[in-house]
């Protein structure tokens, strides 16, 4: 992340949830609907507090649960409006029907997920489960590692998903807990940066609205042509956000002075022999860790996803191609698949990266911390791999009862 | 025709202000209660609506599933499970953007009873500024005839088939009418197609209510398919419903029930079940079940309307 001296700023220290509530502000939705549930609660606690104070200017729906926040919030983006809704884990799941018809609606909506568990046991614990229950719904995902881009991504997020040429809704991640509620300094941009920022979208051509005596319907039944030219207009759309996405950042920088590198971001990447893949509030951690194996003279990089969905390939390509190892850190899990999602996933452009090792590690799990020592040793694996050794393909890393259990 | 009956039509047609938005030949059942409904609303409430629905049996016609006989209105076909929550936020949004609306959600008992009861009760317990129009034909009819909340006792569905250890639904039906208007809102009623001025009346109070909050209608509307009875016979149905009170018209304002119609004598419920095939099976003492069923709940009524005029909901908190 580049920061540059900001004159049209404040420096608050808050927690990530008041930044996703502030940018929510910031952005001036028409419409908010929203259901409590932990760890999200606190964003629309806030975003209540804005309205009942008369700072924000929108219809706020206190809905009777998720599923009707996400069809109040679709309905709304659909006759036109902004909108904001926030949610997780389970609340994402009991959206789920809302969320695809969403997606295919092509409703511009921007919705923040904060990153919970979503397992039988109800752990009420960080883990990126509910967003990988999710991925195939044909929304964007975007991940923030820190408060600051929490804020940062819920802005970007209005310019990605109601861009004209884009229309597709996108969700804002981050980690349950870990950002949730850690508090720390936030540059809060001021209003007038953010309505020149967004203004962008009002010289585009409008939206098709649902309008009054408009003639003109939504949802309707789909016939067997219309129906694949719509889910391919939308895989193509998909596509177009990734270019898409790395000028916003681009344009973000300009007005903000802060910039991401766009899709992924790249950390001491340029001569690093082992890469640790990475998405969310670990990365910190792994910059750590990997300044101080910099200093053993082990030459280990990191590769931030910001972008989850559309799966940002080519850049990751060209940021892995001829790396030694790489060692792909999942927090959630792929049944049916040893390694995790990101890895599995990454693993189908194998033959593209030169040559590179690949090794996946599953940690942060239902709060199970990753620890500097856990990255330590993940990136000690990972070079164990590029020089050749013999290493399990999948490390579940704060369960080492895994490898006495057998199977993986 | 008999010059009262002459007399009533006119004074139907007068309540008929605006063009019919649906072409003339639609893909319903010959028969059909809900198209006669349909067709209604928005020649009495104007072409500017906003109608919502989900699949069901509106939607071939009214989400343009048969896309040769479709209709002018702006509508948004959505999920069953969040029907009111769609209306809400079309709503809302209008209400914030000064785009004057009257957004109609337009669901079958399925939607409004079962699967989409909890965000139907959510809208009216946040009030809002939309109609919820539930047309019952007691059942799933469009996927195939299944029960559901509104099916009454006795009556038989591809899930609740009559045999030796079923006598059809075995359970009684759900008053979907007087949950809503338990909720206070500013108007629910009930309504059906032989009562047309009723209804007519009924659309317009809930277009009016609509400005102060939340509306509910709920409109019996026969299935011709699904029940097993003459497509001539709708009409008739409806009629013998009411007069047995097996569906009364009622309405109520704030929670205040009115009888819109009283029959002064009523009739066996048996005069409304021997034109239906669902009930043929039932014998005389289920069907005495059925009676004991309808009076029980038309004495609800009456006991509730004699309360709320007791007890006064505080005028501060009426809409």
């Amino acid at each position: 992340m580049i920061t540059k001296a900001q004159k049209k700023s404040q420096i608050k220290v808050i927690t990530g949830n008041a930044a996703a509530a502030i940018a929510a502000k910031l952005a001036r939705p028409d419409v908010v609907a929203a259901y409590p549930i932990t760890p999200q609660t606190e964003v629309i606690e806030q975003i209540s507090q804005f309205h009942a104070n008369g700072e924000m200017d929108c219809e706020l729906i206190t809905v009777e649960g998720e599923n009707s926040a996400m069809n109040a919030v679709m309905a709304a983006s659909l006759a036109g409006g902004r909108v904001f809704t926030a949610t997780s884990s389970w609340g994402l799941v009991f959206m789920y029907d809302a969320i695809l018809a969403a997606a295919g609606a092509r409703a511009p909506i921007v919705m923040v997920n904060v990153n919970r568990e979503t397992p039988g046991i109800i752990a009420v614990s960080s883990g990126q489960q509910d967003m990988i229950s999710t991925r195939d719904a044909g929304w964007i995902f975007l991940i923030a590692e820190d408060c600051q881009e929490v804020m940062d991504l819920v802005l970007q997020a209005y310019r990605l998903a109601e861009d004209y040429d884009i229309q597709v809704p996108v969700m804002v991640h981050y980690d349950g807990f870990y950002l949730s509620y850690l508090s720390e300094g936030v540059d809060v941009p001021f209003q007038e940066d953010v309505d020149r920022f967004l203004s962008v979208l009002k010289t585009q051509p409008e939206r098709t609205k649902l309008v009054p005596g408009g003639r003109l319907g939504c949802g309707s039944h789909g016939i067997l042509g219309g129906y694949l030219e719509l889910r391919h207009k939308h895989v193509s759309a998909m596509e177009r956000a990734k270019a898409k996405f790395e000028q916003i950042d681009k344009e973000y920088e300009g007005i903000f002075g802060r910039s991401y590198g766009g899709l992924v971001e790249e950390y001491r990447m340029d001569d690093a022999d082992v890469v640790l893949v990475g998405s969310g509030s670990m990365c910190g951690t792994i910059k750590s860790v990997i300044d101080e194996k910099r200093e053993e003279g082990v030459k280990a990089g990191l590769l931030k996803m910001r972008m989850y969905r559309p799966f940002p390939s080519e850049a990751m390509i060209k940021a892995l191609k001829g790396k030694k190892a790489i060692g792909v850190v999942d927090r959630s899990l792929c049944f049916g698949f040893k390694g995790g999602p990101i890895y599995t996933e990454l693993k189908a452009f194998e033959t593209q990266l030169g040559g590179s090792k690949m090794i996946s590690f599953i940690d942060g799990i239902a709060n199970t911390d990753i620890t500097k020592i856990n990255v330590a040793n993940m990136i000690d694996t990972t070079c164990d791999l590029a020089a050749g050794k013999t290493v399990r393909e999948v490390t579940w890393v704060s369960y080492p009862e895994a490898q006495k259990e057998g199977g993986l | 025709m008999t010059q009262k009956k002459k007399d009533n039509l006119t004074k139907v047609m007068d309540y008929l202000k605006y063009e019919d938005p649906f072409s003339k030949g639609v893909a319903f059942c010959p028969g059909c209660g809900l198209e006669l409904l349909l067709r209604f609303i928005p020649q009495v409430m104007g072409n500017d609506i906003v109608i919502t629905g989900t699949p069901s049996c509106s939607a071939p016609v009214l989400l343009g599933q048969n896309n040769q006989s479709w209709h002018k209105l702006s509508y948004f076909g959505t999920l069953m499970t969040g029907a009111a929550a769609n209306a809400t936020g079309l709503a809302r949004y209008y209400r914030k953007a000064g785009i004057k609306n009257t957004v109609v959600c337009f669901n079958g008992d399925g939607t409004a009873a079962d699967i989409g009861f909890g965000n139907l009760s959510g809208a009216a317990e946040r009030n809002e500024p939309f109609i919820y129009i539930c047309y019952d034909n007691e059942g799933y009819m469009n996927t195939g005839i299944q029960k559901s909340g509104t099916t009454p006792f006795g009556a038989t569905t591809t899930t609740t088939p009559f045999g030796s250890a079923s006598k059809g639904k075995n359970l009684r039906r759900m008053n979907l009418a007087l949950k809503m208007a338990m909720h206070k809102i500013p108007y629910a009623a009930t309504a059906t197609l032989s009562d047309l001025d009723d209804l007519a009346k009924k659309l317009l109070k809930a277009k009016e209510a609509k400005k102060r909050g939340f509306a509910f209608l709920h409109v019996f509307a026969p299935c011709t398919t699904g029940w097993g009875f003459a497509p001539e016979n709708t009409i008739e149905i409806c009629r013998r419903a009411v007069k047995t009170n097996y569906f009364p018209l009622w309405e109520a304002e704030n929670g205040k029930i009115r009888m819109t119609k009283t029959v002064k004598k009523p009739k066996p419920v048996s005069t409304y079940t021997e034109l239906i095939k669902k009930f043929a099976h039932l014998s005389e003492e289920d069907l005495q079940i059925l009676q004991d069923d309808v009076d029980y709940e038309y004495c609800m009524l009456g006991g509730l309307s004699l309360l709320e005029g007791e007890c006064r909901l505080p005028a501060s908190l009426e809409d």
